[in-house]
């Protein structure tokens, strides 16, 4: 993909949120998005079509982070009220509640089979919940983070998390081993790269981190927007050719993954982009802002 | 009994017993009596009519209350019955409330509030209540009418109290109280009245024939006619504007200050004025109030104007007959429409007038404020003022470098001054100016610290200084040097020197040094050992036994050497107070009294295993003031060496994921079948003490491995054949140690340092090498205490930067398995007993660590505690180690065992892991005699004199936490470790120089 099919135009915009949304996301193929923001709802969006399909009231406070599963069967959210909802994306209603988080909660993730919700919360934990059992305790808690863990990330065989105490942390479930991987910045935001290899993590001294997995090594290092305080997320295109991150200025920069030069850089919101998801197929991308709008934008 | 209670002494509140039970009757009924009544109220208690508590503590029983508490009855609950037969009908029961009402409550209610006709003003309730009276007095008779007709029509009148007193003076409905004017009006304005007020009316009396008041007022009327028809202007107008202002309901505030009215008319637009005089002249001759009897009211402000003459606010008695009138009254057309307005626009006046002026009226703003803020100007920046920070450390340092040299001065005789200056001035080179202004006006009055305000020994200071500034300049520029080439050191005078082994000369003022400082002369030592906590644990070690009893002399120096010993604060040097002793005798003396405290400390520790968790204790709060401080230290010497390579380091630990959550993500669980992991240690205590064997055993390991791996070129050549087999053995034994007494390791000494002071300058007889050693060491420790004392300060020190890395290449001698009769390796032995003591515990931790019977034992204890460091840090690294290094099959067992789970716990409280990695060196008495058995020349290293102090031993500590910059790449923290050995073996030598 060269330069010239980055996602730049912008083909809808999604208006109903008010006030600031916190996450966009695209659903596993990639035809419709979730957003969630501050005003404690849930939006389903066809963002191709620009139209919003449905919203999801139930949080108490603003909603944080938001996942569905890859049948478009159920969706997970968490926020600020220490809970994470488990809803069915129909109905619109909540199946189950799981408390236990000390904190907000900063961010959810199904697993591959949808049958385990893992949540990183303020409390410094990861806590892992079971939806096909009734229960509402969590299976899982690992509390070695020092720190809020910001974000977290599955594979089929392991999680990893990303904290402020500046460590990404990898538990292979099928070893049995944290793989603790100390950045020195806080991590902001953890995203895996398409080929599971790599792990790009944004910290909080305005540059993005990209990690070998295997070894842990420093990849590269991707700089020019500004982070230092908000929670932004950071992707890497579908192609994995692309480091695509939002800045506080509401601004959003393409690097050259290999390269680490700017390869595009344009103002997308008005305020801080606190949300990038790549399509998973085609060449398209949403963003979210403070602003209260999502955005998609096409080639 | 009485006689009894005499001789005891009660404490509490007696129980009550049944036969008291009766007291308590007659209390309550003295009680009820009112005989009680003059206690006061916490004493009184609350008792039922049988003088029963009915109210206990709430250990006592609590509440009680209705029948066991609940709200049954004795007779408990029956439904009413209903019998209804076709002769005997069962009435339908009207219920009411007091069919649900018990006795008392009946009572009650019977004496309960009601509504008093009395006070109904208006008349409402009453009226209704007559008429309902009527109402049931017409059902009870028969009517003549039939229907509810009259009842609508007529309705009973009844009249409030204030009606009825009036009328009894002779008053009249419609007129005024006083003598009024009459207005031709009133005829017809009565009439409206009386359709307006419908029980007012006379007609209306007629069928109630309990209004008797009728009659009389008329009889009593004094007023004539004419007085009627004034009456209805002269009363106020009933209140139909509506409300506006704060005043209670119907208060008129100028209704008895007409004139102030009038004063708030003429304020007002003119055109009102007219009708207000009107009512003005007709209040007057109403009330005849000139006096200014002005009530202000609610809501007029109290500063304005005509409040000076209110004098009786609450006086009109008139007030409520007034307010009856104003009702019965009917509104005058007239005062209504002129009041209205004015009202209105005397408020907006008043609010017109209060915002021209902008303050209160009868205020204005001064002219002169008399706060005036007061400003200052902003300070002046000197002309020749640079912007720009300096920092202290290297670069400051660096530049000091081009101030000219102070002259060459001789020392001071005074060694302690000497000392001192020595050490102040190296403090000083670290930490930069602020440091000697601070020590400067903390020691005024000490006529020792005179130098630093020009006084004795100021010249050397002044040339210390330099030549301390001068090195730690040095020492930047060589590290910044090392950085980029690491393998081009500059070779310097003495770092040549000592790799071809030439003993450095030594200076004139040497031999003073060596220890004739006595302790009390050395006040900056004591200084800083007051500021440290003292432990307590050593007080109670010599009580067990004084075995200098005969020698009252020996026994007080014994006891101040237990004291220095278990004190864990600086070691003075003061132990050899007598300095009269010569430096054999002393040194006897001292090993004397290592033998007997280790003896006691055995005897001790045998009874009392539970003692060793209060000494953790006090080793806990000991250790992390000293490592605090020296972290900082090492803390700015890792920024120094980090790069950006230090992050990201990759560390692995043991995780366990639950069952359940490897079933949901479809994996098989690899702890499937393993027992639960113990719950994981929080507490330091904990973590010092459970730290598996495996962990600890592998430790040591590394020690001797990294030791081994810095080469040490003095004493290599005295390496013998023995030390080395010992070595080996020691590793053995090194396993099977556990880290118990974790007190000694940290605040005993180290014997290393002497012995590897005297094989450095072998020439000597070993007691005169042993005790410069430990000079040399106090040195050290004033050093790191200073340090620590700046660092309390607030000040930073930069640490020692690595000097030369010359060390790298020296060759390291192993010659296991040659003869052992080698003749250093006799004085080597002669040496220790000279200086040691008999403490079973240094053994091991001498042992253990090759290196540090390797010359320069002090620094040794830095090099050492970072190679530890890395390796607990890097697995890596211990792995290269093994490649490099001699060959240990411990360093194997380690690295595998470090992925074990206690890496975890390890990780998660790193500080503590290193300090019990540091203090599972030591063995624990039992397992020393284990080690005993098994290690034959155990017992002369045991002998090993002990001058090291817990300092050293923090500083293993900070050193350890601090190295993890170099975790990540094991080659260069390797190099940086032997760099700083040998930065280290420079500094001493500087020092001694």
């Amino acid at each position: 993909m060269t330069s010239s099919e980055l996602p730049r135009k912008e083909a809808n915009v999604l208006k109903g949120h008010e006030g600031a949304v916190l996450a966009a996301r695209f659903n596993s193929d990639g035809n419709y998005c979730l957003s969630c923001g501050k005003d404690r709802t849930i939006r389903l969006w066809n963002p191709h079509r620009g139209i919003h399909i449905k919203t999801y009231k139930s949080h108490g406070r603003e909603v944080r982070d938001v996942h569905v599963t890859p049948d478009n069967s159920k969706l997970c959210s968490c926020g600020g009220d220490r809970q994470i909802f488990y809803w069915d994306v129909s109905t619109g209603r909540v199946i189950r509640k799981f408390r236990g988080h000390d904190g907000e909660v900063n961010a959810v993730k199904f697993n591959e089979y949808a049958s385990v919700v893992v949540s990183a919360g303020y409390d410094r934990s990861l806590r892992a919940w079971d939806c096909r059992s009734h229960s509402t305790e969590p299976i899982q808690i690992i509390d070695s983070f020092l720190d809020t863990v910001m974000s977290v990330c599955l594979t089929k065989t392991e999680i990893i998390g990303g904290s402020v105490d500046g460590t990404v942390r990898t538990f292979d479930i099928r070893m049995g081993r944290e793989i603790s991987d100390d950045l020195g910045q806080p991590v902001n935001c953890i995203s895996m790269s398409n080929d599971g290899n790599c792990i790009l993590a944004s910290c909080l001294d305005s540059s993005i981190r990209l990690l070998d997995r295997s070894t842990g090594e420093l990849l590269q290092e991707y700089k020019g927007h500004a982070c230092k305080s908000y929670k932004m997320d950071c992707c890497l295109s579908n192609s994995d050719a692309h480091v695509i991150g939002g800045s506080v200025d509401g601004s959003i920069f393409f690097w050259d993954l290999v390269d680490a030069s700017v390869v595009s850089k344009f103002r997308a919101h008005s305020s801080v982009v606190t949300s990038v998801s790549y399509h998973p197929k085609d060449n398209c991308m949403i963003t979210a802002s403070v602003d209260g709008s999502v955005r998609v934008w096409k080639t | 009994m009485d006689s009894d209670e005499e001789d005891f002494v009660f404490f509490g509140t007696p129980i009550q017993r049944e036969e008291e039970i009766t007291n308590r009757r007659k209390k309550a009924a003295a009680e009820a009596s009112g005989n009680l009544r003059a206690l006061p109220p916490w004493k009184q208690e609350v008792r039922d009519e049988e003088g029963r508590r009915r109210f206990h503590g709430a250990f006592t029983g609590g509440f009680s209350a209705g029948y066991f508490n609940t709200v049954g009855t004795k007779e408990g609950w029956a439904p009413q019955s209903f019998t209804s037969s076709r002769k005997n009908r069962a009435e339908v029961k009207q219920q009411s409330i007091f069919s649900f009402l018990d006795e008392d409550e009946k009572t009650e209610l019977e004496g309960a509030l009601g509504t008093s006709s009395q006070f109904d003003t208006f008349g409402f309730t009453t009226a209704e209540y007559a008429r309902k009276q009527a109402d049931k007095e017409q059902k009870q008779r028969p009517s003549a009418i039939p229907g509810p007709v009259p009842d609508e029509l007529v309705l009973p009148a009844s009249e409030s109290i204030g009606l009825k007193l009036l009328r009894k003076m002779g008053w009249r409905h419609g007129r005024a109280i006083n003598d009024s004017h009459a207005t031709s009006l009133y005829g017809a304005r009565r009439e409206a009245r009386k359709a307006f007020l419908a029980f007012s009316s006379e007609d209306a009396k007629a069928p109630n024939p309990a209004d008797e008041p009728v009659e009389e007022p008329e009889s009593f009327t004094v007023q004539p006619a004419d007085n009627d028809t004034r009456s209805s202007q002269s009363l106020p107008a009933f209140v139909c504007n509506p409300k506006q202002d704060l005043h209670g309901l119907g208060y008129d505030p100028f209704k008895h200050a007409p004139e102030f009215r009038e004063k708030k008319r003429l304020d007002l637009s003119n055109d009102k004025q007219h009708g207000y005089r009107k009512a003005m002249s007709l209040k007057d001759s109403l009330f005849g109030s000139k006096s200014g009897k002005a009530a202000p009211g609610f809501g007029i402000g109290a500063l304005e104007e005509y409040d000076a003459e209110d004098e009786d606010i609450y006086a009109a008695g008139y007030d409520f007959q007034e307010t009856c009138m104003e009702e019965d009254e009917e509104p005058s057309s007239l005062s209504i429409e002129s009041k209205q307005p004015s009202r209105l626009s005397i408020e907006s006046k008043q609010k017109v007038v209060a915002r021209d002026e902008g303050v209160l009226p009868g205020f204005k703003i001064a002219s002169v404020s008399v706060c005036q803020l007061e400003r200052f100007d902003p300070p002046v920046i000197p002309k020749d003022f640079v912007p720009h920070h300096k920092f202290p450390g290297p670069l400051e340092t660096l530049k000091k470098l081009d101030v000219p040299s102070p002259p060459e001065v001789l020392p001071p005789d005074d060694c302690n001054l000497k000392l001192l200056i020595e050490g102040v001035a190296k403090l000083v080179a670290r930490c930069g100016k602020l440091f000697e202004d601070l020590s400067r006006k903390k020691n005024q009055s000490n006529p020792l610290f005179s130098f630093l305000s020009g006084g004795n020994g100021h010249d050397y200071y002044e040339r210390r200084l330099w030549e301390e500034h001068q090195k730690f300049g040095d020492q930047a520029k060589l590290l910044l040097d090392g950085k980029l080439s690491p393998s081009m050191q500059k070779m310097t005078a003495e770092s040549r020197g000592k790799l071809l082994g030439e003993k450095p000369l030594e200076r004139s003022s040497r031999e003073t040094t060596s220890s004739s400082v006595a302790s009390g002369e050395f006040q900056f030592q004591f200084n800083l050992s007051d500021t440290f906590q003292n432990s307590n644990s050593f007080s109670k070690l010599p009580e067990v036994a004084k075995p200098f009893k005969d020698d009252p002399a020996k026994q007080e120096r014994f006891e101040q050497f237990l004291k220095e010993k278990y004190e864990g604060g600086l070691r003075s040097a003061g132990f050899t107070a007598a300095s009269n002793m010569s430096e054999a005798v002393r040194a006897r003396e001292k090993l004397d009294f290592e033998a007997v405290a280790e003896a006691i400390a055995k005897g001790k520790r045998g009874k009392e295993s539970m003692v060793s968790t209060q000494r953790l204790d006090i080793l806990a709060s000991g250790m992390q003031f000293t490592s605090g401080g020296l972290e900082e230290v090492k803390d700015v010497h890792a920024e120094d060496l980090a790069t950006k390579k230090k992050y990201p380091k990759r560390e692995e630990f043991q995780w366990r994921p639950s069952p359940v959550l490897c079933k949901r993500f479809d994996l098989i669980d690899p702890f499937m079948g393993k027992p639960p992991p113990a719950p994981r240690m929080r507490s330091k205590i904990d973590s010092l003490l459970f730290i598996p064997d495996s962990v600890k055993g592998a430790k040591p390991e590394e020690d001797t491995v990294t030791n081994r791996d810095v080469p040490a070129p003095q004493t290599g050549a005295q390496m013998t054949i023995e030390d080395a087999a010992e070595k080996e053995i020691e590793i053995v034994a090194e396993n099977v140690e556990r880290p118990v007494d974790l007190y000694k390791a940290i605040f005993s000494d180290d014997s290393d340092d002497d012995v590897e002071d005297s094989n450095t300058k072998k020439v000597e007889d070993p007691e005169k090498k042993t005790e410069v050693a430990t000079t040399t060491l106090n040195r050290l420790i004033a050093g790191d205490f200073l340090e620590s004392l700046g660092k309390e300060l607030g000040f930073e020190v930069p640490p020692d930067t690595p000097y030369s890395t010359n060390k790298v290449d020296v060759p390291r001698i192993e010659t296991p398995n040659s003869d052992s009769g080698n003749p250093k390796l006799s004085s080597g032995t002669s040496l220790n007993p000279g200086n040691g003591t008999a403490q079973d515990i240094e053994s091991p931790e001498n042992e253990s660590v090759p290196g540090w019977s390797v010359g320069y034992g002090s620094k040794h204890t830095v090099g050492l505690s970072e190679n530890m460091s890395a390796k607990v840090n890097k697995d890596k690294f211990a792995e290269e180690d093994k490649k490099v290094k001699s060959p240990s099959s411990r360093k194997r067992n380690w690295s595998s065992s470090s992925s074990s789970e206690d890496e975890r716990s390890r990780k998660h409280s790193k500080r503590h892991r290193y300090r019990s990695s540091d203090s599972y060196s030591d063995p624990s008495s039992d397992d020393r005699e284990h080690y005993r058995s098994r290690s034959k020349g155990k017992e002369r290293r045991s002998s090993k004199g002990k001058s090291s102090s817990s300092r050293k031993h923090s500083k293993h500590h900070k050193h350890r936490s601090r190295d993890s910059p170099s975790r990540d790449s094991p080659s260069r923290s390797h190099r940086g470790l032997e760099r700083k050995h040998s930065e280290v073996r420079k500094e001493k030598s500087k020092r001694r120089n």
